[in-house]
């Protein structure tokens, strides 16, 4: 449904993007996730035809965004960055204009509108005007406008900010329903938004993508740092052991059970396998062990690796 | 020109939501209609609009940037710009829109002073057909300020210097078609150059038209003045696209 081929902006002198490429299956809603001015705004507003690329090439439904900007912008339906909307009409009225310069047929522009206020649940705001709607109302008719038009890619850039915690709730509901019969691609620098509704993920730092996959994905291309183990037996024994012959891999307690006691031996440093060496040191002393396993990473040790780093480590799934 | 009607409507409502128009309105109506009646609805004085017309172009002069300072300013300042230009429409087409709908505005309130000389006509003699001219020659010269300043407000986010830019323009263009500014000019220009700068101001060619010759000379040069800014204005709005 979308390519982005080899994606390049220069604002200035600042290269907004440096050649990213990607793309998105029909269906599909990928979430976006990167620090500020990684270049997520940036490749949503080339894909929507309000900048033009520096470099590369973007295509939509297999139109080239540049060449047939009027043609994918029939197809894409927009939320921007703090949902710009012109605060002095009413909802019935600006959801109409819309329709109407979104070339919605005069015949279907009713029932268009009737449906997408039922589907943001807009029903009893629909005569009021827009400044006075609440932050996650007019989140609500952002989104309204997006799909009134029926496109089959939604863009929405960073939809939930700003918004209040049972707020971010309902939107997030909101575009998980949407994602049922339109392919969307969502900016956030909300992890759990990704988690929640994105069966897709992709990183970008620095206008690069470091990193595209589904979420297992993501988290089993990250090395665990740690092995966890559950010992028991005394506590100074097991330290002064893994000390002496565990070189490179300082153990720390994590928590202290009844009885047994669970260690975090960080393995980022060690030449030999880890969990054999440690295998051989629990038989060699006769202690009792309960639990061995690797650290599961999490989303966000995934993104914080990822992005921390000046130069980004790329790891392309 | 479908997409150009759908921005005009909405433009245009969107003058009457905010008190603007309102206020634009009643202002300019009574300073001008206050001011001109005095003039020339005195008993025993010839039936005449000319106190009504040699004032308009200053109060258009006046009326027009404060105006006209919002189009693109406000639009670029609160981003509705963005879903603006990413309408499956041509630039060119917003750009008429909006255009089209300061002008009908205009327009409107133009209409609304018909009261003056249809007054005039009951109680005097009026001489009809340079009225007329004289009201197309004012709808001209308030389309030429729109679209200088709605360029000077695709150039800016802040709708102060849209409007103070565009001002200051407009009066230069105002004065250098002026008469008086005209005799200045002689004592250090050449005639040729006298001519050169005054045939650029569309008071020039405002006058021309109200005193009642319509020249099609008048007509082009309206068609190309405004052309050109609406043009230039097209052109940035598209120029931002890939600057960003």
């Amino acid at each position: 449904m979308i390519e982005v081929d080899r994606l390049e902006k220069t604002y200035g002198f600042a290269r907004a993007l440096k050649g990213i490429s990607f793309s998105v299956r029909k269906g599909e809603v990928v979430g976006f996730l990167g620090p500020n001015g990684a270049g997520k705004s940036t490749t949503m507003k080339i894909l929507t035809g309000y900048l033009l690329p520096t470099g590369g090439r973007a295509t939509v439904d297999g139109l080239d965004v540049v060449e047939r900007s009027l043609d994918v912008r029939r197809r894409i339906g927009y939320l921007p960055e703090s949902t710009p909307l012109y605060a002095e009409m009413r909802v019935d009225e600006y959801l109409a204009f819309v329709a109407e310069i979104r070339g919605v047929p005069r015949d279907r522009r009713r029932s268009a509108i009737a449906r997408a206020v039922e589907l943001c649940g807009l029903t009893r705001v629909t005569g009021k005007d827009i400044f006075e709607l609440s932050k996650g109302y007019r989140q609500r008719v952002g989104l309204a406008q997006a799909i009134v038009h029926e496109p089959p890619v939604l863009i929405l850039d960073e939809p939930t900010s700003g918004l209040d915690p049972n707020q971010i709730v309902e939107v997030r509901k909101l575009i998980e329903r949407l994602g049922e019969q339109h392919t969307v691609v969502l900016s956030t620098h909300y992890l759990q938004e990704v988690e929640k509704s994105c069966t897709r993920v992709i990183i970008v730092h620095q206008g690069q993508i470091v990193a595209d996959g589904s979420r297992e994905e993501l988290i089993q291309r990250r090395p665990a740092g740690g092995l966890l183990a559950r010992v028991r037996a005394p506590e100074a024994a097991v330290l002064a052991q893994c000390t002496e012959l565990l070189p490179g891999c300082p153990t720390t307690v994590v928590e202290r059970g009844d009885g047994s006691i669970l260690y975090r031996i960080d393995v980022q440093g060690a030449k030999a396998p880890v969990e054999e060496a440690f295998a051989r040191l629990v038989v060699k002393n006769g202690w009792d062990l309960l639990e061995l396993h690797r650290e599961r990473p999490s989303l966000e040790d995934v993104f914080r690796a990822l992005t921390l780093g000046s130069e980004p480590e790329v790891a392309r799934a | 020109m479908r997409d150009s009607l759908v921005i005009f409507r909405r433009e245009l409502k969107s003058y009457f939501y905010s008190p603007i128009a309102y206020v634009f309105g009643v202002l300019f109506l009574g300073v001008l209609l206050y001011i001109a009646a005095k003039g020339s609805l005195v008993a025993g004085m010839q039936a005449s609009m000319q106190g009504f017309f040699g004032l308009l172009p200053l109060l258009l002069l006046i009326f027009v940037p404060p105006l006209t300072m919002r189009s693109w300013a406000e639009e670029r300042k609160t981003g509705t710009i963005e879903l603006l230009m990413t309408y499956p429409a041509h630039t060119g087409s917003l750009v008429a829109g909006k255009y089209l709908a300061s002008v009908a505005y205009l327009g409107f309130v133009l209409v609304l002073t018909l009261g003056l000389p249809l007054t005039l006509g009951a109680y005097g003699r009026l001489d009809w057909p340079p009225v007329v001219g004289a009201y197309l020659a004012s709808l001209l010269f308030a389309g030429s300020f729109v679209a200088v300043g709605m360029f000077f407000s695709s150039l800016t986010r802040d709708q102060i210097v849209a409007m103070l830019v565009s001002l200051f323009v407009l009066a230069v263009l105002y004065l250098l078609g002026h008469p008086l500014l005209a005799g200045l000019f002689l004592e250090w220009l050449p005639t040729w150059g006298v001519d050169l700068v005054h045939g650029l101001s569309p008071y020039k060619y405002f006058e021309s038209i109200a005193r009642g010759a319509l020249d099609t000379r008048d007509l082009v040069y309206f068609a190309c003045f405004q052309g050109f800014f609406l043009y230039a204005n097209a052109l940035v709005l598209h120029h931002r696209r890939t600057k960003g």
